[in-house]
């Protein structure tokens, strides 16, 4: 177990730096910055005064130095938008509205999700099961921008039960978090449905059964628990994707997260952000999958064995 | 008095003080989308339009431009101008104070032009534009320009923010954007970032009797889908920045109205002297006239925007100082007489042209590029589109990353042609991938020369000059639309989308 854990961490610091080269150069690509900050009609003069405030008249390669000795001691450097104002600090206003949205989109793929699977899984082909089938084909192949547009527009606009955007309290949490969390919902549910007929067949619940045990005892003592060991490698997984992919559902509710800041950001040419805050969600990511790996291995003490 | 009578004459007496207050009472919230979150809350930082209007509110200037683009005192009560124009000297209004007590003085003056001038803001240029700038006394201030500027009093209406010179000096420009103070009809209350900017009425505003509503509340709502969904529910008063189709969408939509003006911006395609463009078929007058008459504007304005834009006639355009409609008509598509100027210029069979094109740089812009490219086409002129992303097209001085034709736009906020003629076409400049001296002197000219009759004779000069010998394709110029709450009343956008709220009231 101690050696998984080492060489899984080992990989995980190695992925990280990978990331922090990756960002720096995927940004510079895309040109100057100096040229979308500055007003167009600006004089020459203001436009090198400016670039050389802002750093960016150095050598790319000490710009990257610097870049890394900064990253590696946890500054992500200050915006060039908001000028003045530290990087890190601009993301740690955003996380919790992101945070907030992830989790209740994930409570409302998995309060769905598994107790659908589950009544699907135990008795495939009733009834039951077709609408568990359904609902992961939808989930799976409806676009999350597009259901949120429909989602405003049906309880928003013509229903008028809850707003359209922002947020503010509970009910505004509502539209975005089912627009986020309904693809994952429909990748659980199938998983969830497939898993359970995968371990309903399985020796020990037979067993189970032959001693009398009744339906639902069967299906939270033997098949809940061996379930969960690839739902919450899914979960962990998903969770990564609600925190990195929310920019299409922010923008489009207007919630005022960290995937709304990366899209302003990246529309703005704010190089240093959009460095933190991709750095900051990967970091993100990668402790997920490392903890989720670890978690794994507690789950399922064959793994610890190997 | 009889215990009756007690209660009755208190609400007499309360209904008769309370009835003038109510006369112009400050009521309601007036909630106002924005399509990005502002990058600062600091006039000279505020990057682009969006953040511009946010700031306003909060701020005044010496001089105001109202309705009609006129120049009209607002914290200065009088102005004088020196013979040779490059000294002004300002009488200022005396009992304005700002948001946090500071008395506002010529000294309020001094601070906003050092503070603004400061080489962290995006637009020092617009403060760069003075010299100097000298308090004679508490309400009197001098400020020198380095020559004769026509559209000084311009620059200072709309980018000269009064800030109070012992808070900034205490806090900072940082920790002055965080927390503004000016003397505006509104007063900054709180802000979360990228939700939500809420200021209140200012009750000191030196404009008696205004603001019209109590509280002022701007939402960022990035997605224009969403801004019409928030306007149509009530969540918003104010929802700018559709798209022709979403406005048309809400022809039918009851307590929704759109509002409709011409914005401020020409779009066309500049030809290049410089760089890639030497050498090239370009340098010939008779075969950029071609290239303007076999352009479609016309189908383009039709196909593309579905006729919610205006023909260009050059770069002085409707609302415009100087700008005649009889005398300014755009090109006509004439192919014809196209194909016979190419034909004198030596060109009979067409020739081989590369056009850069800044991809979704602009509303539909990918689509008018390669409008313009089949149009071209129908004169013998094969264009080689060359699509770059925003940011490199943008990035290299006289558009070098990209060949001897280029689609572009300039916008003007000072209702004059005067920035996009400099901009686009005064050597040394960034952008200038067109150099004429010709151009470059009446430019000149212009700018020095302050009388506004006389500038407009010569904008008209201008143009002719630029339709003979033409440095650009022209192309068009945008509607804008917004849907505004019909609950709202004294909404004026102006040209270059920038609008002043304390006029604005809500029933």
């Amino acid at each position: 177990m101690f050696r998984y854990v080492v060489r899984r961490t080992l990989e995980s610091v190695l992925l990280m730096l990978g990331v922090l080269v990756l960002v720096f150069f995927m940004v510079r690509l895309t040109g100057d910055p100096v040229s979308l900050i500055i007003p167009m009609d600006a004089p020459m003069a203001q436009r090198e005064a400016f670039r050389e405030m802002m750093g960016l008249n150095e050598p790319l390669i000490v710009q990257f130095g610097s870049y890394m000795l900064d990253a590696m001691q946890g500054d992500l450097g200050t915006s060039l938008r908001r000028r003045g104002e530290a990087n890190l600090d601009i993301i740690m206003v955003r996380l919790p509205a992101t945070m907030q949205l992830a989790f209740a989109a994930l409570a409302f793929a998995v309060l769905v999700a598994v107790p659908l699977g589950l009544a699907g899984g135990m008795r495939p082909g009733s009834a039951i099961d077709r609408v568990a089938r359904s609902v992961g084909l939808a989930g799976q192949t409806i676009p999350s921008f597009w259901l949120g547009m429909l989602l405003i527009v049906l309880f928003a606009v013509t229903l008028g039960w809850l707003p359209s955007f922002g947020r503010d309290g509970f009910s505004s949490l509502i539209l975005p978090a089912v627009a986020l969390g309904f693809a994952g919902m429909g990748q659980l549910v199938r998983l969830t449905r497939s898993a359970v007929l995968d371990v309903r067949r399985a020796d020990y619940v037979r067993t189970a059964r032959a001693k009398g045990m009744q339906g639902a005892r069967v299906s939270f003592r033997h098949v809940l628990p061996n379930v969960a060991i690839p739902i919450v490698s899914v979960l962990g997984i998903q969770f990564t994707y609600l925190l990195g992919g929310s920019v299409y559902i922010e923008v489009v509710f207007a919630w005022p997260g960290l995937g709304s800041l990366l899209e302003s950001a990246i529309r703005d040419a704010d190089f240093p952000l959009v460095q933190a805050i991709t750095i900051f969600i990967s970091l993100f990511a990668i402790s997920i999958h490392l903890l989720t790996d670890l978690l794994y291995g507690v789950l399922d003490p064959r793994l610890r064995r190997s | 008095m009889t215990r009756r009578t007690l209660p009755a004459l208190i609400l007499a007496l309360t209904a008769l003080l309370t009835l003038p207050l109510l006369a112009h009472a400050q009521e309601g919230r007036l909630v106002v989308s924005l399509s990005s979150d502002p990058t600062s809350l600091f006039l000279p930082r505020a990057a682009d339009r969006t953040a511009t209007n946010a700031s306003l509110p909060l701020y005044d200037s010496l001089v105001w431009i109202n309705e009609d683009l006129e120049i009209e005192p607002a914290l200065a009560t009088s102005w004088e101008v020196s013979d040779d124009g490059t000294e002004y000297v300002f009488t200022l209004r005396e009992g304005v104070t700002f948001h946090n007590g500071e008395p506002f003085t010529a000294e309020s003056v001094v601070a906003t032009w050092e503070s603004g001038s400061d080489p962290s803001n995006d637009y020092a240029n617009f403060y760069d534009a003075a010299d100097l700038v000298e308090a004679i006394d508490d309400y009197t201030v001098r400020i020198t320009t380095p020559e004769p500027n026509a559209t000084f009093l311009t620059t200072l209406a709309i980018s000269w923010g009064m800030v109070p010179p012992a808070y900034m000096a205490e806090v900072g420009i940082d920790e002055f954007a965080r927390n503004p103070v000016g003397t505006g009809p509104f007063r900054f209350v709180s802000r979360a970032a990228g939700d939500r900017i809420l200021m209140e009425a200012n009750p000191d505003y030196w404009r008696s009797g205004y603001p019209l509503v109590a509280e002022l509340e701007f939402r960022v709502v990035p997605d224009a889908s969403t801004r019409l969904a928030a306007v149509q529910t009530g969540e918003i008063h104010i929802a700018n920045r559709l798209t022709p189709d979403q406005a048309m969408a809400l022809a039918n939509v009851s307590g929704v109205e759109v509002v409709s003006y011409l914005n401020d911006r020409a779009y066309y395609v500049g030809f290049k002297n410089v760089g890639a463009g030497v050498g090239t078929p370009l340098e010939d007058a008779r075969v950029r006239q071609a290239l303007n008459y076999g352009s479609d504007r016309f189908g383009i304005i039709a196909a593309i925007f579905a006729g919610q834009a205006e023909p260009l006639p050059g770069f002085v355009i409707e609302g415009n100082l100087g700008y005649d409609a009889d005398l300014m008509q755009p090109f006509p598509f004439d192919p014809e007489r196209a194909q016979q100027l190419l034909a004198e210029a030596g060109y009979p069979d067409g020739f081989e042209i590369s056009m850069g094109c800044p991809a979704d740089g602009y509303v539909n812009i990918n689509e008018v590029c390669l409008a313009l490219q089949r149009s071209l086409a129908g004169i013998g002129v094969e264009v080689n589109v060359e699509f770059r992303t925003t940011n490199s097209f943008w990035s290299e001085p006289q558009y070098g990353a990209v060949g001897a034709m280029f689609v572009d736009s300039w916008s003007s906020t000072i209702g004059e042609a005067l920035p996009r003629l400099d901009g686009a076409l005064m050597p040394g400049n960034y952008y200038t991938a067109w150099e004429d001296q010709r151009f470059a002197d009446l430019i000149d000219e212009i700018a020095m020369t302050v009388d506004r009759d006389e500038r407009a004779a010569l904008y008209q000069q201008m143009h002719e000059l630029m339709r003979d010998d033409p440095p650009f394709i022209y192309l068009y110029q945008p509607t804008i639309f917004e849907a505004v709450s019909d609950r709202v009343s004294g909404y004026n956008p102006r040209a270059a989308e920038e609008y002043y709220l304390f006029q604005v009231s809500l029933d």
